[in-house]
């Protein structure tokens, strides 16, 4: 690896004051699966390196009054193992459950698989599908925006060269909103994602239809996708299995996936359709334990 | 130069390093402890796999700065001169490596996998080896000694008074 100089940040402003002081091309580091990486191949390495490492109130997972906060420094592992989540979102474990291997998975954060935001991120559509926002810090303060507005491009976010993504937060209405992650990939480890989709929906018993569903697609278009039409189908529609495959077949149509040496446009297409149906059934299977246990 | 300080199975040691420097890099050309492999040196491999306060990580994709204060065991930590670890001595008994380079990495997987849970599944231990990667063997003997291991460490922990 090429020389830089290395600025440890005690805490989120401490970090936000260093970026800040040593300008647009400073590099932030957090788990590292991704940073050192790209580091050890580049030619040009940036001249500092802020480790934020080490920032206590970037960790972290909790139930405020905003909803569940997931610090931007939770690794993969404690996501995976936290009580909190596999109790209200057992979907984002499962979502954790697939990134990497062990080895990464106890290194690498959440935060940083959102900011390098590869289109095939296993961590973003779980959080789509709950509506979660983030939280961002920069030299004028904190703004929150919703995560999909935080998604600009492949490799590219909104934050600008002085901001850091501080929390996720999945809002208070959606706690426990019955939730489902489904991945394709080749192998079980160290996979990437060929098509995966989450879901999530609450159940109105007394109407025996679903409310408020949403459909999230990763690998199919430039970020992390919502399906706004599928949703909009199964909007108060009972969920029989021929709803929920029509739903996957009318995401089909808002994806605009690609053909890359890991699979073909084609093949995409039937992934988006099938793992958006089972998305979609293991989210009602969940609503329907959920209702079960309310009634016991 | 920044300067670290971290336990490297169970000693205390220090260095002066580059901010740049891996703690692989620490480990191999500054203390000589050169079990830990350099292999891909992107996280792919795993022949690098130590345990750090505990978990496993990939040496290569962590700066020695960052693991200043920490505590590191790496494959020198595990055998005293008297016995090896159990799990390197299932390792044996099975013939689970071949060439050998991906061991180290392996075994260390294996030990931080049954730090925390003493009796996997073979899906578990599957799970927990699926960041080492070894061209050689097909991985079935691996899981076999893995299992060995449990068995052998849930006996020793076991207290004495069930006989």
């Amino acid at each position: 690896m090429r020389a830089f100089e290395l600025a440890v940040a005690t805490d989120a402003a401490h970090a936000v004051a260093l970026l800040a002081e040593h300008g647009p091309s400073v590099k932030v580091l957090a788990g590292g699966t991704d940073l050192l990486v790209e580091l050890k191949s580049a030619s040009h390495v940036p001249r500092v390196v802020v480790d934020i490492s080490r920032a206590a109130d970037l960790k972290g997972i909790a139930v405020t009054d905003q909803g569940l906060r997931i610090g931007a420094l939770v690794t993969h592992t404690e996501i995976l193992r936290s009580p909190l989540i596999r109790e209200m979102f057992p979907a984002l474990a499962d979502a954790a459950h697939t990134i990497g291997a062990v080895q990464t998975r106890n290194l690498a954060t959440l935060g940083g698989n959102l900011v390098t935001c590869v289109p095939s991120m296993d961590s973003g559509p779980t959080l789509v599908a709950l509506d979660a926002l983030v939280t961002i810090a920069g030299p004028g303060g904190r703004r929150q925006l919703p995560l999909t507005g935080f998604f600009v491009g492949p490799r590219k976010t909104i934050l600008k060269p002085e901001e850091l993504l501080v929390e996720i937060i999945i809002p208070r209405e959606n706690l426990g909103k019955p939730a489902n992650f489904q991945k394709f990939g080749l192998r079980k480890g160290q996979a990437l994602a060929l098509v995966n989709a989450a879901a999530s929906l609450w159940m109105d018993w007394e109407r025996n239809v679903c409310v408020a569903p949403r459909i999230a697609l990763g690998a199919v278009a430039p970020t992390v996708i919502r399906a706004p039409a599928a949703e909009a189908y199964l909007e108060g529609r009972a969920i029989t299995p021929e709803a929920m495959a029509e739903a996957g077949r009318i995401a089909v149509g808002e994806a605009r996936p690609i053909s890359d040496f890991r699979a073909s446009v084609e093949y995409r297409r039937d992934l988006i359709a099938v793992l958006t149906r089972r998305a979609l059934a293991n989210a009602y299977a969940r609503a329907v334990v959920a209702r079960e246990g309310e009634i016991k | 130069m920044i300067a670290v300080t971290m336990k490297i199975n169970g000693e205390t040691r220090t260095a002066s390093v580059p901010p740049e420097t891996t703690l692989l890099a620490l480990l191999r050309d500054q203390f000589n402890l050169t079990g830990s492999k350099l292999g891909c040196d992107v996280g792919d491999c795993g022949a690098c796999t130590v345990i750090v306060d505990g978990k496993c990580v990939n040496a290569c994709l962590i700066l020695a700065a960052q693991a200043d204060g920490r505590d590191v065991l790496t494959i020198e930590g595990l055998a005293t001169l008297e016995r090896l670890h159990p799990v390197q001595k299932a390792f044996e008994d099975n013939a689970s490596l071949q060439c050998g380079f991906c061991g180290p990495g392996v075994i260390m997987s294996a030990k931080a996998l049954l730090d925390e849970n003493p009796d996997p599944t073979a899906q578990q231990i599957r799970d927990a080896l699926a960041g080492n990667l070894c061209r050689c063997t097909g991985y079935t003997k691996m899981i076999e000694a893995v299992q060995d291991a449990a068995r052998i460490l849930r006996a020793e922990r076991a207290p004495a008074s069930q006989s």
